[in-house]
């Protein structure tokens, strides 16, 4: 059927800040809706608070606001826009859940606005898990019988009722704590007993256990004509118990009968039609008894989600675009298929490979949480990889995720060596045996050392539930291993003898040249010789939607080891983008932005753009944002072979963070051409040596530091440039393992800590500049101009990373001379580094002087924010720059200060490791960002805060509770607060301040010592906000319990000074009048009207 | 003497010389000649072997990853292995599947099933989907193109045989108790399903299952409601024997060819079947109906096609479903004549579902009177 055409506006909802749960994969769908609802003529408004995006550049949709994420909000929007239509189903869940509460306030009724892709009543019936379970039994499918019991009486019924094992689930905690599971009636008693009271609604959920049952997902489509299409299946290598954004998946499903499989596509079809999805996707996950293949469904996303952007990358089927498609009205009959360009999207992809989705933890970055995984989500990133079976995609898989592993072990990481593991202890046996049976981030490698510690097949299915398929898979990579380890060198220095059918298998298997050269004990170049001497290349094959069947028009590529190259390198001109690998704390979604940006880029210049990235979930490894995509790892094996084949003239790795910055002298030795920057240049920002020497040279001032190796020398320089020191490993990203020090003892066990992080590399000290205000400063040039994109100055003191501080451009409290200052620095740095590109510098200013932090000579996470509050592409001007274009021809050679405010805040995962204490520190520890604009500085926090989730009180009680050193500024922000209206809760020793000060206070007893406490305020909700700083390295025990209870209860909180300041400004402004909303490209005219004048 | 590695050696080789190597399976060795195409499904690769209408064929599977989930005799679609040969990346090493009663290796042995393994069947298929689906030879004896190509011209210049009269029942038999509700239809076996059916027994149907060569009084005598062709190997020598044997039947008797079934329903017609490039194998093809947006997702396992123009001279006769990629004939009915023909396989839609076209014969037969 022809699209609609009574409606003609389109508001389409983003997913906002990335956050455990919710990452790129809504910034793919939401920027593939924009263009398909654009190319179908329909005039789309588009609202996301996350700058980060591709889909808010202002190209994308015809009206882009950055606004909060909020009912509030989004009215505004509408009543100023009127949209006809509301498209909910591309922004994550809270996109729906946005439309969902839109619509229960009547928002939608009142502007005759209409839900399409998902109906009101299809998302009812899908997220509520009453309708939801009513529907299923109404088409005969099983569910998880359950019940909610209020009292251990109830509990036990329902329990006996079910049968066990049971799940028991206490109501509203945090992560999932609490949860256990009964096997008896015994357990079942005591477990209701301690559920009913952890729960702080006295509720627990009862439920059949599908534990250890296999965990099966399809992604289906239907569209108004009741045509459905399954898109692809997929099973969860870990069983049902393990969140599906934590497990590891393979896509097709691997071990379903053919009779097995059409049940669930059956299944399937009659789910999305009961649900009555009418022009849309959902995703539905099943799970299977795996000895009686009894069926339960577990749920269904009526909507795009994390696995259909895998389900899309895995197969190169578009659901985001073919699903806006059917929303507008459109069959899929009538929707081209553009990876073939000959068939239509009514039409099941089929594939002649096998796709591994792995995920990427960052538990490091939260010592304190537990290391397990279970329900609630825990991964930041994944990586998804292709191979022609299981063991190449999965040791493909595992070097993806770039936690310096090379493959399933054998890469000389391995915990526990070959040795230990061919006469295991009892204890190392128990080790094994817990971390397989316990799902964790290193259960993989466990597997494998199960194997060498002589475990069946049996046994480890027995434990981990993991099929036996997968088991036998990872046996046949542990042989292999074992065979090629036959071969190894006595001496390193000599020839390499392996037999090259070994060498074939080896690659076959997805064995990489890292681990070839540690099991024979040789390098890994000399294994590159050694295969390419041998005749072992990689060959590309394609990704084309249907196993060959069809010639493909626009597919894309992976490689493995068979005999036909398929890939075809085209004699154009061409540049390489190196992507950024999976997302994580401190890379993700802002550097996807830049590589995307540089494919377009490209594209203009008539130059074929070459994408390397392995994240499923990102918008630069969508088949049509490159002209050529090869879903590889980032490791300089797998990129060389690419450059061998395509023979680029450059190769650009600024864009895609540290991953392809670490790359470029690796790169450049190999003889790679690299675009911009020079190899030399990026060395000497990362060399501590040459880059002190550069400062010197450029007269610039840098926090007095040293280099250590052992303790005693760091506690030599320590005590020369005198504490506080900020220590650090070498090489690293996100502030990893990052911290500031007080004294020798903390020193002490820190540098143990570091030194294992960084291997060879020293320990760095800094002076910590206390009490400093960061500047950040982002910079492009050509060699020739350097401009200045944005300064932009730390909210939050010196001492908290950049990638956590909230950050205001332009500076809110920097003097014009300051100002200038560090302008000055900046261009000096820029010239003498020969700047061709981006980069970012950091600083500190204490007591008026300028002191450079760090400099990074590639794009930086701020970029996209500053692009957006300046309305200027750097990432594109930069991409231009780099292919030898003037900025001057260009245009750009004036640093634009908008008359506007921007403020970036950074938003935390803390929700997610319960125990985890939320104070901000120099270890990055945000997973996203939102951006709040407005015209002043108030307005602009205010609305940033927002975004990030804070639910800002206009009244009601504060709680305060500073350390010493606060005591005197907190004064006079209690006093704004009790102005306004707020009543003050404090802890003994603020109140005490605060009474001096004539605020009235109610002082609390501390948490052991009476109530009620501040816990128990916080429980009956009657604290609103809380301000805490915290009192050192090693909290007090009450202000980590605050703190855990403000996630608990999402009051809004901040744990700084400054923080607590902007806060309070930003509260009075919404009281005193309420926010206003108004669009980019309306920011941007109003920018490009002032640089006229 | 051979040394072990190379014990398991084999070769395939197209007619136009092309060569793929690998190693066969399970110690089954030999040499096999047939018509090499490629199939896109996942998985099923017990019910394709067992196919009948895959009889002579060599099979490439395009997925690399077969014999995951074991074999269970239920799900062979008949009692013999009818595929030639087939051609593969990796067998599976073990098994897993509840269902599982041995391994795909066992099953190679039991039916002495040739199986090239090893093999860059994406590069194969993709050859065959540039040069056309043809004859090849898979050998473990010997290795010469020459020679091999001096077999395949011999196999060539053979006169051909009919498959379908090895296929087909050797004596009419009845499945389901007659009774007196029950409506009763005759089948003519060119190399029917257990699929097919059991899905026809659970229409409550009494079934005469009739051999090949059951000529018209013959089918009569079994005094049926609706005839039933099945789907068989295509372009056999026997087709045109059944040919005749239904064509007075036509206007007569509601007929529902299926597959090949349709395609000699179609020549009763007076229409003419093509042979494709490479074919329709797998289990992802859309056919749509003229002027409607509503489709179906269909299983296809042919190589020829009803010619659209051919029956464009009958008016009795609508083509009521083409396939959308390459919009061949998918689907004929004549509401005059009662019949109807499905290219595609009436596939199981679900556990204990039936396929919506043969309940469409059902309903066919129900409005005799």
């Amino acid at each position: 059927m022809p699209r609609r055409t009574d409606i003609k506006k389109v508001l389409m909802i983003g997913s906002g800040p990335i956050v455990i749960g919710q990452a790129c994969e809504f910034d793919y769908s939401g920027s593939q809706a924009c263009k398909a609802l654009r190319e179908e003529g329909y005039h789309t408004i588009l609202v996301n608070s996350n700058p980060a995006t591709i889909m808010t550049d202002p190209g994308m949709a015809d009206v882009t606001y950055i606004e909060p994420l909020t009912v509030e909000v989004v009215t505004k929007i509408i009543a100023r826009e009127r949209p006809d239509a509301i498209l909910p189903t591309l922004g994550g869940q809270t996109g729906l859940n946005l439309a969902f509460f839109l619509m229960k306030e009547g928002v939608l009724k009142k502007y005759k606005v209409e839900s399409i892709g998902a109906s009101v009543s299809a998302i009812s019936c899908a997220e509520d898990r009453e309708l939801f379970k009513k529907a299923m039994q109404e088409i005969g499918i099983a569910v998880p019988k359950s019940g909610i019991a209020r009292s251990v009486e109830e509990g036990m019924k329902i329990g006996l009722s079910i049968g066990f094992p049971l799940i028991l689930r206490p109501a509203y905690t945090l992560g999932g704590s609490g949860g256990s599971v009964a096997y008896n009636k015994e357990e079942l008693e005591k477990f209701l007993i301690k559920g009913l009271e952890t729960s702080p609604v006295h509720q627990v959920l009862v439920e059949q256990s599908v534990l250890g049952w296999k965990e099966i997902e399809f992604e289906v489509m239907r569209d108004c004509a009741d045509n459905v299409i399954i898109i692809t299946s997929m099973e969860n290598v870990d069983p049902m118990g393990v969140h599906t954004g934590d497990s590891m998946v393979v896509a097709p499903c691997q071990t379903l009968t053919a009779e097995e499989y059409t049940n669930f596509v059956n299944l399937c079809r009659r789910i999305i039609r009961r649900i009555n999805i009418t022009g849309g996707g959902a995703n539905i996950q099943f799970a299977q008894n795996p000895d009686n293949g009894e069926i339960v469904v577990i749920e269904v996303n009526p909507r795009l989600s994390r696995s259909s952007a895998l389900a899309s990358k895995a197969t190169g089927f578009p659901i985001a675009r073919v699903a806006t498609k059917l929303a507008v009205g459109l069959t899929l009959p009538e929707v081209m298929n553009q990876i073939t360009g000959k068939t239509t999207s009514f039409f099941e992809p089929t594939v002649d490979y096998c796709v591994f989705k792995i995920c990427r933890f960052a538990f490091e970055k939260f010592p304190r949480a537990e290391r397990v995984i279970s329900t609630s989500m825990k991964a930041v990133g994944e990586a998804m990889s292709i191979g022609r079976n299981f063991r190449e995609a999965l040791q493909k898989g595992i070097r993806s995720t770039e936690i310096a592993r090379y493959g399933l072990g054998a890469d000389g990481k391995d915990v526990i060596n070959d040795k230990m593991l061919a006469n295991p202890t009892p204890e190392i046996l128990k080790q094994i045996k817990d971390k397989i049976r316990i799902p964790n981030d290193e259960r993989i490698f466990y597997l494998r050392y199960a194997i060498k510690a002589g475990l069946s097949d049996d046994e480890i299915y027995q434990l981990s539930k993991i099929d036996k398929w997968f088991i036998d898979n990872i046996r046949q990579i542990v042989e292999t291993e074992d065979k090629i380890r036959q071969y190894r060198l006595d001496n390193s220095e000599s020839e390499i003898h392996l037999p090259v059918e070994l060498l074939s298998k080896a690659k076959e298997d997805g064995f990489s040249d890292r681990q070839l050269a540690f099991l024979l004990n040789t390098t890994e170049d000399k294994v590159r010789q050694y295969r390419l001497k041998n005749k072992q290349k990689a060959v590309y094959k394609l990704v084309d939607t249907c196993a060959g069947e069809f010639n493909a028009k626009q597919p894309y590529f992976y490689s493995t080891y068979e005999q036909q190259e398929e890939a075809r390198p085209s004699q154009k001109k061409k540049v390489v983008i190196l992507g950024g690998g999976p997302n994580r704390i401190g890379q993700g979604i802002e550097f996807d932005y830049c590589c995307c940006h540089a494919a377009y880029a490209l594209r203009e210049e008539g130059i074929e753009s070459i994408m390397i990235n392995c994240n499923p979930e990102t918008v630069s490894t969508d088949y049509d944002t490159s002209d050529r995509l090869y879903f590889e790892p980032l490791t300089i094996e797998d990129i060389l072979n690419i450059i061998e084949l395509e023979k680029p003239i450059g190769v650009i790795v600024q864009f895609g963070g540290q991953t392809p910055i670490n790359l470029a002298v690796p790169l450049r030795k190999a003889g790679v051409p690299l675009l911009g920057t020079s190899a030399d240049s990026i060395d000497i920002a990362e060399d501590r040596k040459r880059f002190k020497e550069m400062l010197h040279k450029l007269d610039l001032l840098q926090p007095e530091n040293g280099t250590a190796f052992t303790f005693e020398e760091a506690k030599e320089v320590a005590r020369k440039i005198g504490y506080p020191v900020l220590v650090r490993p070498s090489y690293v990203l996100g502030g990893r393992a990052m911290e500031i020090v007080y004294d020798e003892s903390t020193l002490e066990r820190f540098i143990g800590e570091a030194a294992k992080v960084s291997g060879e590399h020293p320990i760095l000290i800094d002076k910590f500049l206390e009490d400093a205000i960061e500047v950040d400063v982002d910079v492009i040039g050509d060699g020739e101009t350097f401009v200045i994109g944005g300064i932009m100055e730390h909210i939050e003191e010196a001492g908290i990373h950049s990638g956590d501080s909230a950050m205001v451009l332009p500076p809110y409290t920097l003097s014009t001379d300051l100002i200038e200052k560090v302008r000055q620095a900046t261009y000096k740095l820029a010239k003498e580094l020969n700047i061709i590109g981006l980069m970012n510098v950091q600083y500190a200013i204490k007591d008026e002087k300028v002191y450079v932090l760090e400099v990074n000579p590639r794009a930086s996470r701020t970029v996209p924010f500053v692009s957006k509050a300046i309305g200027v592409p750097l990432a594109k001007l930069a991409t231009q720059a780099m292919l030898g274009k003037k900025l001057k021809d260009l245009g750009f050679t004036k640093e634009i200060i908008p008359p506007h405010v921007s403020v970036k805040e950074s938003v935390f995962p803390f929700n997610r490791f319960p125990g985890v204490d939320v104070i901000l520190g120099p270890e990055m520890k945000s997973t996203g960002e939102v951006m709040g604009i407005d015209k002043d500085f108030a307005r602009a926090y205010i609305k940033s805060q927002i975004a990030a989730g804070q639910r800002l009180p206009k009244k009601g009680n504060v709680f305060v509770s500073v350390r010493d050193k606060d005591k005197r500024a907190i004064v006079f922000i209690a006093k704004k607060l009790a102005d306004l209206g707020f009543s003050l809760y404090a802890s003994q020793g603020t109140a005490a301040t605060l009474e001096k000060n004539n605020i009235p206070v109610k002082a609390l007893p501390k948490i052991a010592e009476g109530r009620p406490n501040v816990l128990d305020l916080m429980k009956d909700g009657k604290i609103q906000l809380v301000i805490n700083t915290p009192s050192g390295r090693i909290p007090r025990e009450d202000e980590v319990k605050i703190r855990s209870h403000v996630i608990l209860y999402n009051i809004p909180y901040t744990t700084t000074i400054s923080g607590a300041q902007a806060t309070v400004n930003g509260i009075e402004m919404l009281i005193k009048k309420d926010l206003e909303v108004k669009s980019l490209q309306e920011y941007h005219k109003a920018l490009k009207a002032k640089q006229k004048t | 003497m051979l040394k072990d590695g190379e014990k398991m050696k084999a070769i395939l080789m197209l007619e136009d010389q092309k060569t793929f190597e690998g190693k066969c399976l399970a110690g089954i060795t030999g040499e096999r000649i047939g018509e090499v195409m490629f199939n896109t499904t996942i998985v099923g690769y017990q019910e394709i072997l067992t196919t009948a209408a895959n009889a002579e064929k060599i099979i490439v599977f395009t997925y690399p990853l077969i014999g995951n989930y074991g074999v269970n005799d239920k799900f062979n679609e008949s009692e013999k292995v009818w595929a030639q040969a087939a051609v593969l990346k990796e067998p599976s090493r073990i098994y897993s599947n509840w269902q599982a009663t041995g391994s795909f290796e066992d099953f190679v042995k039991k039916h002495n099933l040739l199986v090239l393994t090893g093999v860059d069947t994406r590069a194969l298929t993709v050859h065959l989907r540039q040069k056309g689906q043809m004859l090849g030879i898979i050998s473990t004896t010997r290795f010469n193109t020459k020679e091999l190509l001096a077999v395949l011209e011999d196999f060539r210049k053979r006169q051909p045989v009919s498959k379908i009269a090895q296929i087909s029942i050797a004596n009419p038999k009845t499945v389901g108790k007659l009774s007196k509700n029950k409506k009763r239809i005759a089948l003519i076996d060119i190399g029917l399903t257990r699929s097919l059916l059991a899905q026809l027994e659970e229409c409550d149907l009494a079934i005469s299952i009739l051999p090949y060569s059951a000529n018209s009084q013959q089918i009569v005598k079994t005094k049926p409601q609706g005839l039933i062709i099945s789907d068989g190997p295509e372009q056999d020598l026997g087709l045109r024997l059944v040919e005749q044997n239904i064509k007075p039947l036509i206007g007569k008797l509601p007929i529902f060819g299926i597959g090949t079934g349709m395609q000699v329903v179609a020549s009763c017609l007076g229409a003419k079947v093509f042979k494709m490039h490479c074919g329709h194998h797998g289990v992802n093809y859309p056919i749509h109906r003229p002027g409607s947006y509503k489709g179906q997702i269909t299983m296809q396992n042919h190589s020829w096609v009803v010619d659209a123009d051919s029956l464009a001279r009958r008016k009795d006769i609508k083509v009521t479903a083409y396939n959308l990629n390459d919009h061949t004939v998918e689907e004929i009915e004549s509401k005059k004549l009662k019949i109807l023909g499905i290219q595609y396989v009436p596939a199981r839609p679900g556990f204990n579902e039936i396929n919506p076209a043969i309940l469409r014969f059902v309903k066919m037969m129900e409005r005799r009177k």
